[in-house]
């Protein structure tokens, strides 16, 4: 295990799918690149060759992370959320001219949903997959939509928020046969399960830096070579013209690297967390009456256990939590931006109600015994206050 | 969707007299009659208890309805009109007066569910044929046209390919998410019954508790049923086969989407 992040001692931390903590190795790598090493990449003295080196060798680990054929095929972004612009608004303004239908499914996240609604804005028509209820995208109900039409197909390697992982390489080959572009959002799944654009057919493919514990504001989008994107930001032509703008080699590098300690631990993490996962799947059901599992029992992220607790409110019972020193998610609409419950919830088949009693613990690198511990001690006192006071309750045991 | 939406647009009257309801519950006696209309497929059921007085007049009037927000408050307000008139008097109550007194209907329940009047002047007439004493189940005359069955959109352009008129096959429902509207005492056993082949029945009853006997009530609240109160279909919705619900709630006056795969209808 590798050494304990400082500023985290304080707090139980189990909200890793929000954000992580920078590995101090990649810290240590980045270094040099604000400092000494602070050349633009564009520049041909040698003060910015060592940039271009350092950009080239950062994208042939990226395009390794993923088992891209060629690194030409990764362009640096700002982060998940510009790759994705780039995947969809992108290929669709390009290939208007092939058709004007994209293919989403119900439980991307919500970045996804509302550049989908920017495409149906500016003419574009969007349809929807359903999911089952362990957040598994119907093929069926996929292969049904799709449309003479249907230029592109984007759909997430896993949930974000319930931990489901998605059965993309069979999306990629129906995809593939049909002739359709294939973009996957693998942000929640990256570092955690393996990804091979080349077996499963993937055409493009986000990623984000800091979900592998490197920095924030660094991300990419691979595209496959044949597949034709506008790009969104112009200007000096970096990224083969795909991304302008001077590239953040530092940020860069440090994503680089976080690729390669993530490469080199994946087995060993995702088993010591996938462990503690079950342990507190198992612990919750068994000690909590009227609690649930949300997302599928066996094809869920390792390190996500997302459960739902009936007659409370999970921004209740994160406050709880936070009162304790222990930090956790949830996807009740009283914690959202909009007061609406998590649409991944919802197309669960689940009704607000109980949306609104969800609660997220995801874990990472860092989290100890002594956190998982933590957690299931609260738990059931937390629970049964809560409920003590719910007049749902009341209304049940009557 | 947006003319299903105003479908639910209340009046101030209409809510209050879902809220409070006057007059509900069943008389008994020799000169007690009853009335019962409604159709299953609509979702209403009422029961119209009129007591007749020596001078011929409604000296006591009681209702019991299973329906949507407008089923009650029609009910409710018919029997304040009718109350103290004579046979006669009463039998010329129109729906029309009923949605006047209640400042108005939406449209869309103007037919399917404003059943008041046609249950109060069944009761009338099985007054006046000498049928007294209470309503048997198969008694049950369906007083909404068959056509308008079809006001639930998607109800029969989805019969077979995920909504399924009664209560059989369980089987087929396995590891599916079900919607049973509930009806009777049958609707609340096939749920159950459900809950062996699947981890997702939701029950969705248009009243405030179970129209059914105690032991089956406890039964659903020890299982693992998601019990909807209150709750109408609105709409089915769907590509090839059931992918959707629309869910008007009457305790908040409010509509949802609810994904499901299976909608179980009364036959």
């Amino acid at each position: 295990m590798r050494w304990k992040v400082v500023g985290t001692e304080k707090v139980v931390y189990l909200d890793y799918q929000s954000s992580k903590p920078v590995d101090p190795d990649v810290i240590a790598a980045m270094m040099p690149y604000m400092t000494e090493k602070f050349g633009n990449a564009s520049s041909l003295h040698e003060v910015g060759d060592w940039s271009t080196e350092a950009l080239d060798a950062s994208r042939r680990v990226i395009a390794k992370f993923i088992n891209a054929n060629d690194p030409e095929e990764i362009v640096f972004t700002s982060g998940a959320t510009e790759a994705s612009n780039l995947a969809l608004v992108g290929f669709a303004t390009r290939n208007r001219q092939k058709g004007k239908h994209v293919i989403i499914s119900e439980v991307e996240h919500i970045s996804i949903h509302n550049i989908a609604k920017f495409l149906v804005k500016n003419g574009f028509e969007v349809s929807k997959v359903p999911v089952d209820f362990t957040g598994t995208v119907r093929l069926d109900k996929l292969a049904e939509r799709i449309r003479p039409d249907t230029i592109l197909i984007s759909i997430q390697h896993a949930s974000n928020e319930i931990g489901t992982i998605q059965p993309i390489a069979e999306i990629g080959k129906l995809a593939r046969e049909k002739g359709i572009a294939f973009h996957v959002d693998a942000v929640a799944s990256e570092g955690q399960v393996p990804i091979d654009v080349q077996r499963d057919n993937v055409d493009m493919l986000t990623l984000s830096s800091n979900d592998i514990y490197g920095p924030r504001g660094v991300g990419a989008l691979y595209v496959r070579k044949g597949i034709s994107v506008n790009p969104l930001i112009i200007g000096g032509g970096q990224e083969r013209g795909l991304r302008s703008g001077t590239e953040d080699v530092a940020g860069i590098v440090g994503f680089a690297k976080a690729a390669e300690i993530s490469m080199a631990n994946m087995a060993t993490e995702s088993t010591r967390l996938k462990l503690w996962r079950d342990q507190i799947i198992e612990k919750v059901l068994e000690t909590v009456p009227r609690s649930h599992l949300n997302g599928h029992k066996v094809n869920r992220l390792p390190n996500n256990a997302h459960f739902r607790f009936d007659f409370i409110e999970g921004e209740s019972m994160l406050i709880s939590f936070k009162a304790k020193g222990v930090a956790v998610s949830t996807g009740s609409a009283c914690s959202s931006k909009t007061l609406e419950p998590s649409h991944t919830l919802i197309s669960l088949g689940l009704l607000h109600e109980e949306a609104h009693g969800s609660l997220e613990v995801t874990l990472g690198r860092w989290t100890t015994q002594h956190d998982v511990d933590t957690f299931l001690e609260l738990l059931p006192g937390i629970v049964k206050r809560l409920r003590d006071l719910s007049p749902l309750t009341k209304k049940e045991e009557a | 969707m947006h003319t299903m939406s105003k479908s639910t647009n209340y009046s101030k009257k209409v809510l209050e007299h879902f809220k409070n309801p006057r007059n509900v519950g069943t008389l008994e006696g020799d000169n007690v009659a009853v009335g019962r209309v409604g159709n299953p497929v609509c979702g209403d059921l009422m029961d119209i208890y009129i007591k007749v007085g020596e001078d011929g007049k409604i000296d006591d009037i009681k209702f019991k309805t299973f329906g949507c927000g407008s089923a009650v408050a029609t009910s409710s307000m018919i029997t304040e009109i009718a109350k103290g008139k004579t046979l006669d008097e009463a039998m010329q109550i129109t729906r029309q007066d009923v949605a006047n007194e209640l400042d108005g209907l939406p449209p869309i329940k103007m037919h399917c569910s404003n059943l008041a009047a046609d249950a109060l002047h069944e009761a009338i007439k099985n007054y006046k044929e000498g049928k007294h004493g209470p309503a048997e189940p198969g008694e049950a005359r369906f007083a909404c046209p068959a056509g308008e069955a079809k006001n639930i959109p998607g109800l029969e352009e989805f019969t077979g390919k995920g909504v399924y008129h009664g209560y059989e096959k369980p089987e087929r429902f396995k590891d599916k998410r079900v919607l049973v509207v509930e009806f009777d005492h049958e609707s609340v056993e096939f749920a159950l019954e459900l809950t062996k082949v699947t981890g997702r029945v939701i029950l969705a009853s248009p009243l405030k508790d179970l129209a059914t006997n105690d032991e089956l009530k406890i039964e659903v609240k020890r299982s693992d049923i998601k019990h909807l109160k209150q709750a109408e279909l609105v709409s089915i919705s769907g590509g090839t086969e059931v992918e959707k619900v629309r869910i008007h709630d009457l305790d908040e006056n409010e509509e949802y989407d609810l994904f499901v795969d299976a909608v179980v209808v009364p036959a």
